[in-house]
């Protein structure tokens, strides 16, 4: 679906943990045609001061209600002003934007890994997975208990798994801690959050081979076939897609603000050739 | 300032009084008539001047306006709503979300000689009325843009005038020789706030010297319209602004980005990657409306405003210190549809004045005593 102006409404808006909410607008021409991963750009109101739309993943896409969720915490002025919003209130959405995920059509075993509010960034995937009839487990890391995310939010065949750094509620650690014990039952991992989570995991993914021979994907079909960076084709054959996050004006490819590195020293536009990379894509040790 | 400043006064009419075009290139007045689908517009925002008495309350008589504006050199544009460079690409990103072919003419992304990987990111972040960039001008260079971009611009009925870039004066002359003679670039507009390596990292535009130096030479390498791009960074535009004209720049243009940096939020660091970014947005206003007032009265080409223009009261306001025309640069962010917007409601805003065109429009605050300097523009810094 290509991207438009779309006028949506507010139907409904919930803190469903300290500082950050849900909301969910009325707008079918999102709802329908949009994939996991992809976002929309989202105008901010009237006040003198801000500039910029905000950039929130679509957290969930319900074509039946027409409705699209989005997920995010009160970080500033912009943020705040979506809190103040009311039931009807119009808002202007660009989308929907970016590439989506990519799951291998024999992938049976989805590994989602989320830390913090990058729930947002696979909260869908795991919708879109479980109507496929894959079994999902998501991998959750936290500050502490009070910052985990609902498990009533989550569909019920999610296997669910915590991490808090302080240990409150399930493992204490890392996120990324987890990842070992699931590895080998993943065919392939699809994670959002912290870049230093999201460097952790591509380093995870990169041993895998040697820990488990070859890709049990790559077994199968094309395993030394070289796909063209950037592609459907490069994400799907990948075992881990990371949904990456960078500061952006346009959202739409023109202003070049929301780069980060690729393999091949070129820049990616996170809002165009991503926000969904392989993690074979991105340049983790560039310094940018 | 090297040569005597061809100072002239404020017209009324000041678009009148340009070099005659040499090739006119024909394009439809599509300013003047107003699309479809944007007649009835209930979003259409009230006009901030007061109108004459019998324009009120009553529809406007639909007098053909002629919102065309003529920069010289045969670039005829058929408004004066331009989009600003860096912020709409190569024009084609928007998709069908914006009617390209209803913009006066589109500034593409600031094009080098060789490809350019730009700043480390953080390159963008908003700030109060506004943002900071720091792009660091990365663009697959100038054969490239060529070979990517040049024949879909063809097709386009609205005119794509490339943003240069350089760190020398070789380097400037070199990418307009090749942009010489392709079809669909309609125009050239230096961007000289960068920094020139001949003269240890001076940016060109805080220079008179090399300002006026780097357009004469673009100037002797190319016939097609040159438009020079100011800086707000300096503490006296005019003599900067004099040595472009007397290069023979068609257009000047102003203004680029005010230099600012932001802070991390951890408090330990700047917060872009390249530390310095440009402010842009409705923020640098005024500063370049000053900019705009000070430089219109002192060349005789034309000026084209920009810097924070959100609504159609920025454009009468350009206008008004004597701009023919403006661009819309970090509002597209916000609103992609309003320039093409802006276009519609100038139209309708001389309609409603019962005006034909909006170079009425144009100067109407500038002094009026000829040959008045503008005495309080630059010494009046409280
Ligand atoms: C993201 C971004 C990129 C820009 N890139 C360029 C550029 O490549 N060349 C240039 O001359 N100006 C560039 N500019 C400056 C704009 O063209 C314009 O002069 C400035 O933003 C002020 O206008 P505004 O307040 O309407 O944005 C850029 C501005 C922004 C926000
Ligand atoms: S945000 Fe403008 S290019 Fe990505």
């Amino acid at each position: 679906m290509t991207m438009r102006l779309v006028r949506t409404e507010l139907v409904d808006s919930r803190e469903i943990l300290p500082g950050q909410w849900l909301q969910s607008f009325h707008a079918p021409a999102l709802a329908s045609g949009t994939r996991a991963g992809q976002f929309v750009h989202v105008r901010t109101g009237d006040l003198s001061g801000l500039v910029l739309r905000r950039p929130f993943s679509i957290n969930t896409a319900d074509p039946v209600s027409g409705t699209i969720t989005i997920h995010f915490r009160t970080i500033g002025r912009g943020t705040e002003w979506f809190t103040s919003l009311r039931a009807g209130d119009a808002v202007d959405m660009l989308g929907p934007l970016g590439r989506p995920f990519e799951v291998d059509s024999r992938s049976r075993h989805l590994l989602l890994v989320a830390g913090g509010l990058g729930m947002a960034g696979v909260r869908y995937l795991a919708d879109e997975a479980i109507r496929d009839g894959r079994q999902v487990t998501l991998l959750f890391g936290a500050a502490s208990a009070r910052d985990v995310y609902p498990s009533s939010l989550l569909p019920d065949e999610v296997e669910y798994v915590i991490a808090t750094d302080d240990g409150s509620v399930g493992h204490r650690g890392f996120v990324t801690e987890l990842v070992p014990e699931y590895e080998a039952w993943a065919d392939q991992a699809f994670a959002c959050g912290p870049a230093p989570m999201l460097a952790a995991l591509a380093r995870l993914a990169a041993g895998r081979r040697d820990r488990l021979g070859v890709a049990r994907l790559g077994r199968r079909r094309g395993a030394g076939r070289t796909v063209a960076l950037g592609s459907p084709a490069a994400r799907r054959k990948a075992f881990l897609q990371v949904s990456m996050e960078q500061n952006m004006g346009c959202a739409v490819g023109a202003c070049l603000g929301c780069v980060i590195m690729g393999v091949g020293g070129a820049p990616q536009r996170v809002c165009r050739e991503g926000p969904v990379f392989a993690a074979e894509e991105v340049a983790w040790d560039s310094g940018w | 300032m090297k040569a005597k400043r061809r100072v002239t006064t404020a017209k009324d009419v000041r678009v009148a009084a340009r070099r005659t075009p040499t090739v006119r290139k024909v394009k439809p007045l599509l300013g003047s008539a107003p699309s479809p689908s944007a007649s009835p517009a209930p979003t259409r925002a009230r006009s901030v001047v007061a109108r004459p008495i019998a324009a009120h309350d009553q529809p406007a008589p639909s007098v053909a306006v002629d919102l065309s504006v003529d920069l010289g050199r045969g670039l005829v544009l058929t408004n004066p709503i331009l989009v600003a460079s860096g912020t709409f690409g190569y024009g084609i990103e928007y998709g069908d979300v914006v009617e390209v072919d209803r913009l006066g003419a589109i500034c593409c992304k600031g094009t080098t000689l060789k490809p350019r990987i730009g700043n480390v990111p953080p390159r963008v972040t908003e700030t109060p009325g506004g943002m900071l960039n720091s792009i660091g001008l990365q663009n697959p260079g100038v054969d490239a843009v060529v070979d990517k971009y040049a024949k879909t611009w063809t097709g386009w009925r609205t005119s794509v005038i490339v943003n240069v870039a350089g760190e020398s004066v070789g380097d400037y002359v070199e990418v307009v020789r090749r942009l010489d003679g392709v079809p669909g670039v309609a125009g050239i507009e230096l961007n000289i706030s960068c920094p020139n390596v001949g003269k240890g990292g001076l940016q060109f535009a805080i220079d008179a010297d090399a300002a006026g130096s780097v357009t004469a030479a673009v100037r002797r390498a190319t016939d097609l319209p040159l438009l020079v791009k100011l800086s707000p960074n300096v503490a006296d535009v005019r003599p900067i602004a004099g040595a472009i004209a007397d290069a023979g720049a068609d257009v000047l243009t102003a203004v680029n980005t005010l230099s600012g940096i932001a802070v991390a939020p951890s408090r330990q660091k700047p917060l872009l990657g390249n530390i310095y970014g440009g402010l842009s947005g409705p923020a640098i206003k005024p500063v370049a409306l000053r900019i705009v007032y000070e430089v219109a009265q002192i060349v005789d080409i034309p000026v084209v405003a920009i810097g924070g223009v959100t609504e159609l009261a920025d454009v009468l306001d350009y206008l008004a210190v004597g701009a023919v025309a403006v661009q819309v640069g970090t509002a597209i962010f916000a609103d992609p549809t309003l320039p093409v917007r802006l276009v519609d409601e100038l139209a309708e805003e001389c309609r409603g004045r019962g005006l034909t065109s909006h170079r009425d429009l144009i100067g109407t605050a500038l002094p009026r005593k000829p040959g008045a300097p503008s005495a309080k523009g630059v010494e009046y810094r409280p």
